[in-house]
């Protein structure tokens, strides 16, 4: 059976990274202002494409370097 | 009729139609290759299976029309939602599904919650994924009339059908293996189509610059708050509640496969869509989208602008290839759900195997002739149908499955309470009309997990068995092969 903590599974505390920066976009919503004409909320998720990505590298690795303690 | 574009198209669907063939056999062999391929696709087959499945027609078509229409902010929104789908569905859901061993979505509330809420999940399914055939099968119309210079009901009929004859014939092996042809085709169409749009208005800024000449609201918020909001929680959560989606899951053939397969399907769509930003931004610089018949359209105009014809043949053949994989996708997780779910499940335990692969194939063909008919006069934007279905399935399937994983003590009731409210909500308000539109799932979603809360805590726990299942699932760190 479970030998980790479900708090502790890194897929959690990832999606709480991905919540935040969610937030981020959609608490703060700077509608009104622009940079190269398109609104700032527009390139905050623009960023935020990029974002995403980063943290399914992070998962993918962060699980294969727990399931090669495991083995070891 | 659009010559050099046509005789590719032709080209292409008969390629397809022949891998279509030699996997027939293959698939039919048994229900296991028939519904997820043998649980053998590996991660570059996978990648762009996955990504041509979550591509449908509206990633290329509607996020884009969307953005021209709308303002750009609004395509991405639907970026953002859409390339969060591969990560958000990995932290939550997909190693833990995977360990559970089933086939389907609706076979995991069975092992999860009991058979009443399996067949409350298939008749859900049945209905989110035959609404889904719409837009795919109106971005096929509006294609199929431009390229072929038919009308667009014709189009729509023609290549409904064409299509789903060979998604019946195939199943999943056919659908994975065109997929990695459809996906690679549409990557590299669209990065090509940006690139010749770079080209032409001397970079990204001239660019941004031009579009904002020709229409001064393109970077603007255009929309309610909520649409934004709602637009993007139902993408987010599309991997996770999206029957199609999680099925790709299951084709994997390890854990680790299946988890570096949703990596780079999500650097595929990142891909896509910085180009679609640049395609957006010509879309724009256009200023015709006021005198298009639908707002759709102006991808096909794009193309029409800036490639030559035997690339813009390419191009369409792509889009067409798009709809036609995430279509495919569909239409097997509506068959999955009749055919291996209820009908196996629970009218003829002793169904044989070759009898429940070719009832499949019947409930294609005519869940694929009800999206035809709704088709012919769609109600709605392809992104907004797109929305629809997303906040449906989510509403309704994204807090059973995420609280079935998570939280031992959900039970039988809580997960029926909180799919029926989620599903009823969500049906309310999108025919009052009360919120603006893609908002339905901010309020549906909350009540269904209020309810699913609720009526688990106030009813008894599930058995020992149900909870030690809990455990069970997040034991997959430990499944290491």
């Amino acid at each position: 059976m479970a030998s980790r903590s479900k708090l502790k599974d890194p897929g959690l505390i990832l999606m709480i990274f991905l919540v935040l920066y969610a937030l981020l976009v959609f608490v703060w919503w700077p509608a009104d202002v622009y940079v190269y004409g398109i609104s700032l909320v527009g390139w905050l998720m623009f960023a935020g494409l990029f974002f995403w990505f980063l943290l399914a590298i992070v998962y993918v690795i962060w699980i294969e370097k727990i399931e090669d303690r495991n083995n070891s | 009729m659009q010559v050099t574009e046509s005789i590719i198209m032709v080209i292409y669907l008969v390629v397809l139609t022949i891998i279509g063939i030699y996997f027939y056999r293959r698939a039919r062999q048994s229900e296991s290759d028939y519904f997820t391929a043998g649980q053998s696709i590996n991660t570059f087959v996978g990648a762009f299976a996955i990504f041509a499945a979550v591509a449908s027609s509206s990633s290329l078509l509607g996020a884009v029309g969307s953005g021209v229409a709308l303002g750009v902010p609004y395509f991405f929104t639907y970026a953002f939602g859409v390339i969060a789908i591969m990560p958000f569905a990995m932290f939550l859901i997909s190693g833990q599904i995977r360990r559970s061993g089933v086939k389907t979505v609706p076979e995991f509330f069975n092992q999860r919650f009991g058979s009443s809420v399996q067949i409350v999940a298939a008749v859900i399914v049945c209905v989110g994924m035959t609404f889904y055939m719409v837009p795919q099968l109106t971005a096929s119309g509006i294609i199929g009339s431009y390229v072929l210079g038919i009308d667009y009901t014709t189009a729509v009929i023609v290549l409904g059908l064409g299509f789903t004859l060979y998604a019946a014939l195939g199943g999943m092996w056919a659908i994975t293996y065109t997929d990695l042809i459809q996906g690679i085709i549409m990557i590299v169409g669209i990065v090509i189509l940006a690139l010749a749009i770079l080209m032409n208005h001397n970079g990204i800024g001239a660019l941004i610059g031009d579009a904002l000449s020709t229409d001064p609201e393109f970077g603007d918020i255009t929309q309610p708050w909520m649409s934004y909001f709602g637009l993007f929680i139902a993408f987010l959560w599309f991997g996770i509640i999206s029957p199609s989606v999680v099925m790709r899951n299951f084709a994997s053939k390890s854990p680790r496969i299946a988890r570096r397969t949703s990596m780079w399907a999500c650097l595929i769509y990142l891909t896509l869509f910085v180009s679609g930003f640049i395609v957006t931004s010509a879309g724009a610089s256009l200023g015709i989208i006021d005198t298009l018949d639908n707002t759709d359209m102006i991808f096909v105009s794009v193309i029409d602008h800036y490639l030559p014809a035997i690339l813009g043949g390419i191009m369409l053949a792509g889009l067409l290839a798009a709809i036609m994989s995430s279509a495919d996708a569909m239409l097997l997780a509506i068959s999955a759900a009749i055919a291996h779910d209820i009908y196996k499940g629970y009218i003829n335990k002793q169904a044989s195997e070759r009898f429940v692969t070719g009832l499949g194939l019947i409930i294609m063909i005519l869940a694929s002739v009800v999206g035809v008919i709704i088709a012919i006069d769609p109600p709605g934007l392809i992104a907004i149908m797109v929305g629809w279905v997303g906040g449906f399935l989510l509403s309704s399937f994204g807090f059973p499955i995420v609280l079935g994983i998570w939280w031992s003590r959900a039970n039988t009731q809580g997960a029926l309470a909180g799919m029926l409210s989620g599903a009823i909500t969500f049906v309310i308000l999108i025919t009052s009309g009360v919120l603006p539109t893609n908002a339905e799932p901010i309020i549906a979603a909350p009540i269904s997990l209020f309810l699913m809360i609720v009526v688990s805590l106030m009813t008894s726990p599930p058995p020992k068995e149900k909870q030690d299942l809990v455990e069970f699932y997040h034991t997959h760190l430990e499944d290491t092969n």
